[in-house]
C-alpha cells in the first residue's frame, strides 16, 4: 500500500515540476490546483492506512463526467467520439468540452433554483417571479462569480423588471416574510442556522433572539417603490366588489406586477423588537440598531435610519466572516462534483479547525478565493483531479457526517438528471434547443395587450418614474385609452413578439431548467423527487412505487420506447447488423458497449421477437438500476 | 427479485418461470409487518376502533384563531373573522367553516397543541415524524410507521398513499422505500401509469421485465447497495399492484358527478374523495395536503381562500364516511405545522406570523368522541392555558386510535432506538 501511495505522489510531483503557471483560470493553474487536491487526498490515505482506489474505466468516467457537469447522459455520437479515440489526454479534453457547453449552465441552474427557491409565480397575488428567474438563469449562464452574485441578491434595489436590478426578486419572492428570508440567507450563504432565534434564544447554540433582530435590522424597511402614489386609485378599484372589469385588471397589473415586484428601502439599520419579546435585554417595541452576530463587527445606529443596510450586510457576509463564506460554497461545490460534501450537511458551517479534514477544506476554501469565486473554474479543478476518477464504491461512507474519500459512492440520479437524460434519448442533444426567454408582454388577465407597442419592461420604467398620485391617475387613464384603442386586434408586432418569446409548458421535451418552476404535481420530475422550491434544497432521491410505474408504463414508453421518431432509434440508421444496433443502443442508454454475455441475451431477444425485440431492449435498459444510478 | 438471486444454475426455462412468479404476482407476498401488530398489548388492540387514517395536512401553518380556536371577545385578535355557532352547544368556529359547523358533533378539536419548531421545514418535519430534523438521519413519516407497525390491509394496493404532498413528507426514512408513500400529484389522474402502455403486449411486457431483471442482478452483484436494492423491491410491488383487481380504487371517474361536486373542486377536495375510495379498498394511511396557509401577508384573504376548499371537502368527507359506515374505523386527522400569531402585522396588510406555542388540530372518527374541544388557550389564543398537547402526544394518540403499540422501539440501521411518537403519550380521554 505504501508503494501505491508513493507512486501516486511521485507521478503527481513529476507533473507539478513542469507547471509554473499562477494565474487563475489558466489551464496550468487549474491542473496544478487539481494535483494539490490529490496530494491532500493521498496524505489522507496514508494517515488512515487506506489503499488507493483504482482509477475507473473510460466508459464510467464518460458517464460520470457528463452527469456531474452537464446533468445528462452523452448522446451516442458524443459517447463514440470519446470511447473510440486513443489519446492519453482525452479525459481532460472532455471536461473542458463539457464545461464550455450550454449544458453546464442548464444543470447548474437546477442547483441554483433549488438553493434559492426560485419559483415562477408568487403566492397570494398576481405578480410573477419570471424576471428574477431569468436573472438567476443568466447569472449562472454568464458564470457570475459567487461573491458578486451574492452581493447582487442581498443588496439590490429597484425595478423588478429591469435586467440590472431583477435580483430584487430574492426579496420580493418572500414579501411579507422578511425574517424567514433572512434565516434562509444565513443558511444558504454562510451555513449559519438562526431560524430558532427568530422566536427564542437558541437553547443548543449561542444565538439569542436579540442577535437575530440586530441582524434583521440590516434588511429592515423593504417596501415597494413609490406604491403609495397609487394607493388611492387602487383602493377605489379594490374596494369595489366588482373585480371583473378591465380597469380593475389593468390596475392589478400596475399594483401587483410593477409596484409589487419593485423593491425600495436599502435597509434602514434599525428595527423594533417584536410584541412578544420575552428577555431582559430589551422590551417589546424597543428600537435595535444593526449589529453583526459574528466575524468582524459592523454596526448601524438605532437612532438615525439609513439606506444602505443591505449593502453593508452583503459586504460583511462576503468579506468579513473569516473563511465562512468561501468555505460554505467550496464545500457545496465539492459535494456537487464528488457526490458527498467534505463534511455534511453542507449547509452547516463547521469552523475549519474542528472539521473532519481541516487541511482539505482549508485548501478548497483558499482555492475558491484564488479563483475569485469562479464556480466553473473551481469545478473544473475538481473534475481534473484523480480523486474524481476513482472507481465506484457501493458502500456508504465510513465517516459519519462526511466523505471517506474512498471511491465514488453510488447515488441515485437527481430527478432532473433522469429527466434530462431521457430527453436526450428522445430528442437528441437537448442543448441544441433554444433556452426559455422572459415573457415581456403585458398580460391583462390572460390576454396580452399592446403587443409590439409596449413591453412590461418599458411599462415598469414609466410607472416607477411617476412622482405623485395625480401623475399616476393621469398615466393610468392614458394607458387604459391605449389598451382600449388597440383592442384585441392582432397587428404585426404580435407575431414578431411571439417569435422572440419562448416559454415552455409542462409537457415540453426540453431541459428541466427551461420548464415551469416548480414542475406541476404529476410531472415526471415531481414523481422522482424534484424540489417544490418552497424550502432550501428540498429535492429528494427517495424511491417510490410511482417512479417504477412511470418507467415501466408511462413517459418512457410513450415518448421513447414506442416512439419510432425518438432520436435513439434515428441514430440506428445506417447500421446493418443486429449486433451493431444493440451495441449502439447500449452506448446511447448506458454509455458503454454490452458485455459478451449481454450481447448474446439481446441477440436472442431480437431473434425471438424481431423489431419488438429492440423495443424490449430499450425498455429493459432504461428500467435498469444502472441507468438510474450514478457510479 | 432477491428470490431469484440463486437462479444462476437454473435452466433458462426455470428462470423464466421464477421471474414471472416474482414479477407478475402469480405468487403474492405475505402481509408485511403483521408480526409487529400482534405484539401490541391485547387490551389496547381490542379497544381500538380505527383501521385507517386520513391525514389532512394544512401546509404553511393554519391560523388557529381564524378557524378552530376563535376568540369572539377579542376584536383586535379576530380582525375580519367572525365567530359562528355549530350544531353543538358552546362549540364555535371561525365563520369560514360553515359546512364544518354541521359536522361538529363528530369532531374533537384540540386547541392546546404546542410545537417546539417555528420554521416550516422543521415544523412540518416534526409533525410528520415526531422527531426534530437532524442532518444525519431521515426519520420515517407517520404513514410509514403506521404501515410498519400495523401492516397492510389490502395485499396489493399501496398501504400508504400521499396526495398533493411534498415528497419529503412522504418518505420511508430509515425504513426504506417499501414504506414510502405512493405519490399522487393529481387526484383526477389517479395513480399514473398503473396499466400497461398502449401497444405493449403482455408477452413483451414480461420479456422486458425478465431482461431488466437479468441486467439488475449483474449490477447488484457488482454494487451491493441498499438504495439499489430498494428499486428491486419496488418492481415487485408495482407488478402486483398492476395486476390488482382493486386498482379502480384510484379512479375518481367511477364516482357520480353529484358525489364529486359534494366535495368541491381542487386537488385537495378531490384528494379527500380519493382518500375515501382508498379507505373503502383497504388502504391503511392516506395523507392529503392543502398548501397556502402561510398567511404572513393579508391573512384574512388567505384564510378565506384556503377555507373555501377545506370547508366543503372536509364536511363532505366526514358526512360521506358516516353514510358509508366507515367513519367508525377511519380516523380523520386535520394537522398543520403551527398556528399563527394572534397579533396582526399591520405592515403586511394584516398578516399573521408563525406561532408554534399554541395551535389547533382536529380528530374525528375511529373511536374519537365527537362534539368535544380539548385543551384551552388564553384569552387571545397566544399561550396554552390548559391540557397542553405536544406534537408527540398527538401522534401517540393517532397510534392509540389504531391500536398500535406506541411504545415499541425499533432500531435504525445505525442502531439507534426510535418510536412512532418518540416520548409522546396518548390522550385516552378523547376516546368514547
Amino acid at each position: 500500500m505504501i508503494f501505491q501511495i508513493t507512486c501516486f505522489l511521485v507521478a503527481m510531483l513529476a507533473e507539478l515540476g513542469g507547471l509554473m503557471a499562477q494565474t487563475p483560470q489558466d489551464p496550468k493553474f487549474i491542473k496544478q490546483a487539481a494535483l494539490e487536491i490529490d496530494r491532500q487526498i493521498a496524505t489522507f490515505y496514508r494517515n488512515h492506512n487506506l489503499a488507493v482506489p483504482p482509477v475507473t474505466d473510460d466508459a464510467t468516467f464518460l458517464r460520470r463526467a457528463f452527469l456531474v457537469s452537464v446533468g445528462r447522459v452523452p448522446t451516442t455520437e458524443e459517447a463514440l467520439d470519446f470511447l473510440e479515440i486513443n489519446d492519453p489526454t482525452k479525459r481532460e479534453a472532455l471536461v473542458t468540452y463539457l464545461l464550455k457547453s450550454p449544458g453546464y449552465s442548464s444543470h447548474m441552474t437546477n442547483w441554483a433554483f433549488d438553493l434559492l427557491r426560485v419559483t415562477d409565480r408568487s403566492v397570494g397575488n398576481s405578480g410573477t417571479n419570471e424576471p428574477y428567474r431569468n436573472w438567476v438563469r443568466n447569472a449562472i449562464a454568464d458564470n457570475m462569480p459567487w461573491n458578486e452574485l451574492t452581493n447582487q441578491l442581498i443588496a439590490s434595489s429597484g425595478d423588478g423588471w429591469d435586467a440590472k436590478t431583477a435580483a430584487v426578486g430574492y426579496y420580493t419572492r418572500d414579501r411579507g416574510m422578511p425574517l424567514d428570508n433572512l434565516s434562509n440567507t444565513m443558511r444558504v450563504f454562510l451555513g449559519s442556522h438562526m431560524e430558532c432565534a427568530q422566536c427564542h434564544d437558541d437553547p443548543f447554540g449561542t444565538t439569542e433572539r436579540h442577535d437575530f433582530y440586530e441582524l434583521a435590522a440590516f434588511t429592515h424597511g423593504q417596501e415597494p417603490l413609490k406604491q403609495n402614489f397609487m394607493q388611492p386609485l387602487w383602493d377605489e378599484y379594490n374596494k369595489d366588489k366588482n373585480h371583473n372589469t378591465e380597469e380593475y385588471r389593468v390596475a392589478q397589473v400596475l399594483w401587483d406586477r410593477i409596484y409589487g415586484m419593485s423593491l425600495g428601502g436599502g435597509g434602514s439599520g434599525q428595527i423594533d423588537l417584536p410584541t412578544d419579546y420575552q428577555y431582559k435585554n430589551g422590551k417589546p417595541g424597543d428600537s435595535v440598531g444593526a449589529h453583526t452576530p459574528f466575524g468582524q463587527a459592523i454596526r448601524m445606529s438605532d437612532k438615525h435610519p439609513e439606506k444602505d443596510g443591505r449593502k453593508k450586510l452583503a459586504t460583511w457576509m462576503v468579506n468579513k466572516t473569516g473563511d465562512q463564506f468561501s468555505t460554505v460554497i467550496a464545500n457545496r461545490m465539492w459535494k456537487r462534483v464528488m457526490g458527498k460534501g467534505v463534511y455534511e450537511p453542507v449547509d452547516v458551517y463547521i469552523p475549519t479547525a474542528q472539521s473532519s479534514n481541516p487541511e482539505l477544506i482549508g485548501c478548497l476554501s483558499k482555492l475558491m478565493i484564488d479563483l475569485n469565486y469562479d464556480l466553473r473554474a473551481y469545478q473544473n479543478v475538481l473534475l481534473m483531479t484523480r480523486t474524481f476518477q476513482f472507481a465506484t464504491n457501493p458502500n456508504p461512507s465510513t465517516i459519519e457526517g462526511g466523505d471517506d474519500f474512498h471511491g465514488r459512492k453510488i447515488e441515485r440520479l437527481s430527478s432532473e438528471q433522469i429527466w434530462d437524460s431521457l430527453i436526450t434519448l428522445a430528442v437528441g442533444d437537448p442543448d441544441q434547443q433554444p433556452r426559455r426567454t422572459l415573457d415581456n408582454r403585458i398580460f391583462v388577465g390572460n390576454e396580452p395587450v399592446l403587443v409590439g407597442k409596449k413591453t412590461m419592461n418599458q411599462l415598469s420604467k414609466e410607472v416607477l418614474a411617476l412622482n405623485s398620485t395625480i401623475e399616476v391617475r393621469s398615466y393610468f387613464k392614458t394607458l387604459m385609452g391605449e389598451i382600449q384603442k388597440a383592442g384585441g386586434t392582432k397587428d404585426e408586432g404580435t407575431s414578431m413578439m411571439m417569435k422572440q418569446t419562448r416559454s415552455y409548458k409542462n409537457d415540453a421535451k426540453v431541459r428541466a431548467s427551461e420548464l415551469p418552476s416548480p414542475p406541476s404535481r404529476g410531472h415526471f420530475l415531481y414523481l422522482f423527487g424534484s424540489s417544490d422550491r418552497e424550502v432550501v434544497d428540498a429535492s429528494s432521491c427517495e424511491p417510490n412505487v410511482g417512479q417504477v410505474l412511470s418507467l415501466m408504463n408511462g413517459f418512457v414508453q410513450r415518448e421513447l420506447v414506442n416512439q419510432p421518431n425518438a432520436h435513439l432509434y434515428q441514430s440506428l440508421k445506417g447500421t446493418t447488423s443486429d449486433k451493431e444496433k444493440i451495441r449502439r443502443l447500449y452506448i446511447a442508454i448506458l454509455s458503454r458497449p454490452p458485455t459478451d454475455g449481454e450481447m448474446s441475451w439481446m441477440l436472442d431477444e431480437v431473434k425471438k421477437q424481431g423489431d419488438e425485440g429492440f423495443k424490449n431492449i430499450v425498455s429493459a435498459l432504461v428500467m435498469s438500476s444502472e441507468f438510474l444510478f450514478l457510479q | 427479485m432477491s428470490s431469484i438471486h440463486h437462479a444462476d444454475e437454473l435452466t433458462r426455462r426455470q428462470f423464466m418461470s421464477n421471474a414471472a412468479r416474482a414479477y407478475l404476482g402469480v405468487h403474492l407476498f405475505p402481509m408485511l409487518g403483521g408480526t409487529l401488530a400482534s405484539a401490541a398489548p391485547a387490551n389496547v388492540a381490542s379497544a381500538a376502533k380505527a383501521k385507517h387514517v386520513i391525514y389532512l395536512f394544512m401546509s404553511g401553518g393554519m391560523s388557529h384563531v381564524d378557524t378552530f380556536d376563535p376568540k369572539p371577545k377579542k376584536k383586535d385578535v379576530m380582525g375580519l373573522t367572525e365567530t359562528i355557532n355549530t350544531k353543538v352547544d358552546g362549540f364555535q368556529l371561525g365563520h369560514y367553516l360553515k359546512n364544518t359547523a354541521e359536522v361538529a358533533d363528530k369532531m374533537c378539536v384540540i386547541n392546546s397543541m404546542n410545537s417546539t419548531q417555528g420554521a416550516h421545514e422543521q415544523g412540518a418535519y416534526i409533525m410528520h415524524t415526531s422527531y426534530p430534523m437532524r442532518g444525519t438521519i431521515k426519520h420515517p413519516s407517520l404513514g410509514s410507521w403506521v404501515v410498519k407497525l400495523g401492516g397492510r390491509i389490502h395485499p396489493e394496493l399501496p398501504a400508504f398513499v400521499a396526495v398533493n404532498s411534498a415528497p419529503d413528507h412522504a418518505g420511508g426514512g430509515f425504513f426504506g422505500a417499501k414504506y414510502a408513500a405512493a405519490l399522487i400529484g393529481s387526484p383526477d389522474e389517479g395513480l399514473q401509469d398503473s396499466h400497461r402502455a398502449d401497444g405493449v403486449s403482455q408477452e413483451d411486457f414480461d420479456r422486458r421485465l425478465t431482461l431488466a431483471d437479468k441486467l439488475n442482478r449483474e449490477f447488484h452483484g457488482r454494487y451491493p447497495n441498499a438504495d439499489v436494492q430498494a428499486y428491486e423491491e419496488l418492481y415487485r410491488e408495482a407488478i402486483s399492484l398492476m395486476n390488482s383487481k382493486d386498482l379502480k380504487a384510484f379512479d375518481l371517474s367511477q364516482e357520480t358527478e353529484t358525489t364529486r361536486k359534494l366535495y368541491g373542486s381542487g386537488r385537495f377536495a378531490q384528494g379527500c374523495l380519493l382518500a375515501r375510495r382508498l379507505v373503502e379498498n383497504g388502504v391503511r394511511f392516506i395523507e392529503v395536503q392543502l398548501g397556502g396557509w402561510d398567511t404572513h401577508y393579508d391573512n384574512f384573504a388567505g384564510v378565506a381562500g384556503r377555507c373555501l376548499e377545506f370547508d366543503q371537502a372536509y364536511a363532505a368527507l366526514i358526512t360521506d364516511l358516516e353514510k358509508l359506515g366507515k367513519l367508525h374505523d377511519t380516523l380523520v386527522v386535520v394537522a398543520t405545522e403551527f398556528g399563527r400569531t394572534p397579533e396582526l402585522n399591520v405592515d403586511h396588510k394584516n398578516g399573521r406570523d408563525h406561532h408554534p406555542s399554541a395551535f389547533s388540530c382536529v380528530l374525528a372518527g375511529g373511536g374519537i368522541k365527537g362534539g368535544v374541544k380539548h385543551g384551552l388557550t388564553d384569552a387571545s389564543g397566544d399561550k396554552v392555558k390548559d391540557g397542553i398537547v405536544s406534537v408527540q402526544d398527538f401522534n401517540a394518540t393517532i397510534a392509540h386510535a389504531l391500536g398500535l403499540p406506541f411504545d415499541t422501539v425499533l432500531m435504525s440501521p445505525s442502531k439507534r432506538p426510535f418510536k412512532i411518537a418518540d416520548k409522546g403519550v396518548p390522550i385516552t380521554a378523547l376516546f368514547g
